[in-house]
Formats: C-alpha cells, structure tokens, sequence
C-alpha cells in the first residue's frame, strides 16, 4: 500500500489474473487521516495535564504521556501538510459500499460479546455464525445451518471439555 | 559459547512433544502461507490464548514454526497465481510465476524450497554463533541504552515499512500512547483508565495483537470480499532439472546472507531482505532482461533470502530483548506471557527455551523441506475453502480466547474496538505494524527512560555523553542516513512488484 507503489508509473501493466484493487481515498480522506491523530493527541495532552507532569530530573506520572502526546499531534498535523501540499492520497483507500458489511459485522461481533455472559456461549455462537455465513458469506441457508451448528459443537468440545476453559455455559455434561 | 547448552538444546528439540508441536506450528504457518488474508502475525496473536496451557518452549517453538512456515508457503500461491499469500514472496511472483506460465511451475517450486531450506538453515547457523556474542556485550545495558535501543527499534520499524514516514511514526505514537493506559510503572498512578477498573491493569498486549491483527484483519478483508476464485495452473513434479540448480546456486548464497545480515536489522526482516536480493540477482546476471521472464535466480535468491532473514529477525528478540518486525513484536508478548523475559539474560536464564527452540528450527525446515515437495498439491487444494466460511470460524476463535485470558467480557469488546481501529487505520493508510511495535515497547521505553533522567539529573544530553549509549545513538542516527536509500531500493523494486497482500 505504499506511495510508492502508488505513484509509480511504470505499475499495472493490465493482468488478466489480477483482482480488482482497492481505489485510493480522495483529498478528504488523506486530510482527515492527520486530523485523527491531532484531534486524538490533543485530547490525551489535555488528560495528561490533569495528571501531575513533574520535571525531567523528576518526572511525574504525566511527562511521558504528554511527550508522546504531542509527539502524535506533531504527526497528525505532519500528515495533514503533506496531504495539503502534495496531493497524493498517502496510500489511502476509499470507503465502499463494503464499509457497511465491515460495520454491521462489528455490530454484531458488540452484542455477541455482550450476550456472552447472560445466555452462555453456545446460542450466540451460533446465531453469529449463522449469520455471518449467510448474510456476509453468502453461502446457502443449508450450508451456513451445518456449519454454523458444527462448528459451535466443535468449539464447546475444544474450549470446554478439551481445554477446560471456564466459558459460560448452559448446556452442561 | 558453552557448547553444552547448545548441545541440550538438541535433546530439548527433539523430545516428542517439542517435534509434535514443531510439525503443528509449521503446518499451520504454510497453511496460513497459502491462504490470502490472514499473515503470520495475525495467526500468532489469535493462537497466543491456547499457548497459556503449554510449556514455554513448546509454545515458543510452534509459534515460531508458524512464522518461518509462512515464508515456505507464501512462495506456492506467488509462483501459481500472482498471489502472494505473504509480503515477503511479492517479488517470488515475478518470474516464478513467469516460469508457472512456460510450464514449469514445478521445478520453480522445488527450487524455491530448496533455496527457502538452505537460506535458513544457514542462517540458524549463524545465529548459533552470533547470538551469545551479543547477549553478552548486551548484558552490561543500562536504563540509557535501552532507551535508545527501543527508540532504534520503533524508528527502524516506523521507517523501513512502506508507508509514509509521518504515518508510520503516528501509529507508533499512537502505539506508546495506549501502552500508557493503567497504572503508572514507577508511581502506580492511574493513567486514562476513565475510571474504570477494567482498564487499571492496562491493555493486555494479546488484546491489541489480536484486535488490530487478528479482528482488523478479518474486517478488512470482509470489504473485499467478492475476490474471483483463482484457477490453478497445472504444475508438474516439485522437482527441478539441472540447469535450474547451476543457474540458483550462487543466488542461493547470495540470498542466504542477504537475508541473514538484513534480518538482523530491525524492520528490515523478510520482506525488505527478498527485494533487495532479487535486485542483487539482476544486477549481477549476465543477462539482466530475463528477470521478469522465468530467471529461476529470481526465485532462488529472495526465496533463501527471506526465510534466512525470517530466522535471523529472531537474533534482535532474543538477544536485546528489542523485536524486529510485527511478528516478533507478537512472539514477544508470547514469551512475556509464559513468564520469561526476552532479552540478553535468556540464554543463561532459560537456556533450554533458547536452544531449544533455535534447534526446533533445524527441524522444522526439515520438515518444511519435506512437506512442500510432495504435499504442495495438498497445500494448493486448501485455496478452494471460500474466505465467506473462513472469516467467521476464525472471528468465532478469536472471541472465545480472548475470552479466556480473563474471563472478562469487557475484553471482548476492546478487542472488537482495536479491530475497527486497526480497519481504519487500514482505510487510512497506516500500518498496524509500527502501532503493536511501539505498543510492546512502550513501557521498557517510558521506564528506562525516566530512570536514565533520574540517573541523569534531568540532561537528556547525557545520553550522548555516555560510551555505549553514545555510540548507540551514533546508529540511530547512521540509520537515519541509510534508511532513505533502502527505501529507494526498495522503491525501485516494488515499482515492478505487486502489492504486499497482507501484513
């Protein structure tokens, strides 16, 4: 992914074999990729002197975060000069329609782990698995049942009784 | 170098249960070689929870088979489709593809084995010699050396990737920034913890290996998801002729040290040390416009170049205690994990972890040797599981063993959290690399350095001042000097290559 790579010319000649690659993000995506890190480095520079900084022949619990800090927001705007003054896209990707998928699939991952604990492992195993292999994998309802049925049986039978890690559970044997 | 040990670590290599988990490890890292999307790194951060039940050296020694037995099958996918499973076969792909296309698909195989054997095989070797040298001379580090060694380390990292400088030096801001959460190291003051208990122990280093590795790459991967599936060309038996072998013997050589002198460096490791090895190869062939053609040197050399490199990496981890690449950064908290530190004391601490598992390496390209040439249509037959099925079965036993480091819910969801983290810094063009880097070096950073400050009154220039923390701050600033021309080699060469699949 790198700007070499990128601007290189002499890349791609057409490849019959080749997939698709990733599009590289606009302006605004390569701008935006230092004002994250600025806008995370500010924000932990205003922590970090709520904590005690000390000096350097004693330093307190808040110099090393505040250097670190604003060693990130001297990044961030770095990025920022450099997406402004050159234009190139700084081994970016664009957002696609895939964007969706990637987020709804972290959705669901955040209830997986939330109902973890309330109903045991086993059913939300296998309603995630279900899911994903129909709806993000595409396979067939057949298909994505036998796996996801399976492989939640294997997982109870390698976590719990091969491995004796304590997940919660409901069925017991 | 007491012999001895080096000896017993034979004994220890070669004890049943130490082969069994070589033969598991490097499997599992051709496996993941052929197989697009998931690297080395990933794999090991995901498998580091079902380590906690091992032995220390049969963890550590199947980790690192998956590491080096993920060069040896990167190379398949490179030579048969174009498709570097790993980084470090990108250039493989050039003319071993090249040679796939004319029909000799096999021989390139067997020939990139052999050379990806002997390269580190060679390398083991030298490491056998080199490794006390250094720890010893490394013994007598301080808190202002091992400053600066981090900081050689998270630059090499940070520059020798292939992103921007100003990126790669604000995932590992970013990196050191989070490695701050919890309890201050010298005071025990709590840090960003907002309050919350869960946070007061500090992030588990397997929960970010695993959430930006291992979960961000899996959501990663799900945004390309509609990839065609790839015909596989015939290929015949894995075993070249003779002018295959007069043409690849001296690139072998070439390759092996190559990669051995680069591996060493960090962030120089597998990738960088194949490039330049092909760049090598086509300067010094009588006939450079084969290259690109089928010139079985430019599988021969980067081939032994990266797996000697792969092996010598090891050097930097398990003499300084500092790791050289994203994989070591992992393997690090792999060692942390089972309670032994990396660093200049493990040879005479734990000689049998380290013997051991140096050793175990003999043995696993012997393995490895053997299982590419007969098995690589069994290896190829594995490009057929669709990446649909694969994505969940591995999110699902990435969730269960984060579960079981703690038992802790909460964990679940940071490491779902440093998984969008690590997929937005992907969309954003940052490497994760140099972020896990900085975050594994974070603490031994910010503690030596407050020490060398107490040490020091408060004189950062002391850091000069001193012979060996002086001279090392002498290589840090060589290293900024050379590090922009391996990048125009490195340029030069990725102009022609494809781009890295995957980290």
């Amino acid at each position: 992914m790198s700007e070499a790579v990128v601007a290189d010319p002499e890349r791609e000649a057409p490849r019959e074999d080749a997939f698709e690659e990733p599009r590289p993000g606009g302006r605004v995506q390569a701008v935006a990729a230092g004002v994250a890190p600025v806008a995370i480095g500010a924000f932990a520079v205003w922590l970090a002197f709520g904590l005690e900084i000390g000096s350097l022949t004693a330093p307190g619990p808040g110099l090393w975060p505040l250097i670190v800090a604003g060693l990130l927001v001297l990044c961030g705007a770095g990025i920022v000069a450099v997406a402004a003054t050159a234009g190139t896209t700084g081994g970016t990707e664009a957002f696609t329609r895939g964007t969706i998928h990637v987020l709804l699939a972290a959705g669901g991952l955040a209830v997986y782990a939330s109902l973890f604990e309330v109903v045991g492992f086993e059913a939300p195993t296998l309603v995630l698995l279900f899911a994903w292999l129909r709806f993000l994998g595409r396979e067939s309802w057949l298909a994505s049942a036998v796996i996801a049925a399976s492989a939640t049986a294997v997982a109870y039978a390698l976590f719990i009784l091969g491995l004796g890690v304590p997940l919660p559970h409901i069925i017991a044997f | 170098m007491d012999l001895s040990s080096v000896l017993s670590g034979f004994a220890v290599a070669f004890e049943p249960q130490n082969l069994l988990f070589c033969l598991i490890g490097v499997t599992v890292g051709m496996l993941i070689g052929v197989l697009p999307g998931l690297g080395p790194a990933a794999t090991i951060a995901i498998l580091l929870p079902i380590t906690y039940s091992l032995e220390p050296t049969a963890a550590v020694i199947m980790l690192a088979g998956i590491f080096y037995g993920a060069q040896y099958g990167g190379t398949i996918t490179s030579v048969l489709l174009r498709m570097p499973g790993e980084a470090s076969s990108v250039v493989t792909a050039l003319d071993g593809h090249a040679l796939a296309r004319k029909g000799e698909a096999g021989p390139a195989l067997g020939v990139a084995a052999v050379a990806s054997f002997i390269g580190g095989t060679a390398s083991i070797l030298l490491l056998t010699f080199i490794a006390p040298a250094l720890a010893g001379a490394a013994l007598a580090f301080g808190p202002a050396e091992y400053t600066v060694l981090a900081l050689i380390g998270i630059f090499l990292v940070g520059t020798l990737g292939s992103g921007s400088l100003w990126k790669s030096a604000a995932a590992a801001a970013l990196g050191l920034l989070i490695a701050t959460v919890g309890l201050d190291p010298i005071l025990g003051t709590p840090r960003f913890t907002f309050g919350t208990d869960q946070l007061a122990d500090g992030i588990d280093f397997t929960i970010v290996a695993m959430g930006l590795f291992g979960v961000g790459e899996i959501l990663y991967n799900l945004e390309h998801r509609d990839r065609p599936q790839p015909a596989v060309p015939a290929f015949g038996r894995a075993i070249p002729g003779r002018l295959h072998w007069l043409r690849s013997r001296a690139a072998i050589l070439r390759g092996s040290v190559t990669g051995f002198v680069l591996g060493i460096l960090p962030g120089g490791g597998a990738t960088m040390s194949s490039l330049v090895s092909y760049a090598v190869e086509k300067r010094v062939a009588k006939d450079p416009s084969r290259f690109g053609k089928g010139a079985v040197e430019g599988v021969a050399g980067p081939e032994s170049a990266n797996n000697a490199a792969a092996t010598s990496s090891f050097i930097p981890l398990l003499t300084l205690g500092i790791p050289a690449n994203a994989t070591m950064a992992v393997l690090f908290g792999a060692l942390m994990l089972q309670g032994i530190t990396p660093g200049p004391g493990l040879m005479t601490e734990h000689p049998d972890v380290f013997w051991g598992v140096v050793n175990s390496m003999y043995v696993g390209n012997l393995l490895l040797l053997a299982l590419s040439i007969p098995l690589i249509g069994v290896f190829v037959r594995m490009l057929k599981v669709r990446p649909g099925v694969l994505a969940p079965l591995t999110v699902v036993i990435t969730m269960l063993g984060v579960y079981s480091i703690r038992n802790n819910a909460f964990d679940m969801l940071l490491v779902i959290a440093l998984g969008l983290l690590g997929y937005g810094m992907r969309k954003l063009g940052f490497e994760p690399g140099p972020f896990v880097l900085a975050f594994v070096l974070g603490s031994l950073l910010e503690a030596s350095f407050r020490r060398s400050m107490r040490i020091f009154g408060g004189d950062v220039t002391e850091f000069v001042q001193r012979p060996v923390s002086g001279s090392l701050v002498a290589v840090l600033v060589l290293t900024a000097v050379i590090v922009p021309v391996l990048r125009k080699v490195r340029t030069r060469q990725s102009g022609a290559a494809e781009q890295p699949a995957a980290q």
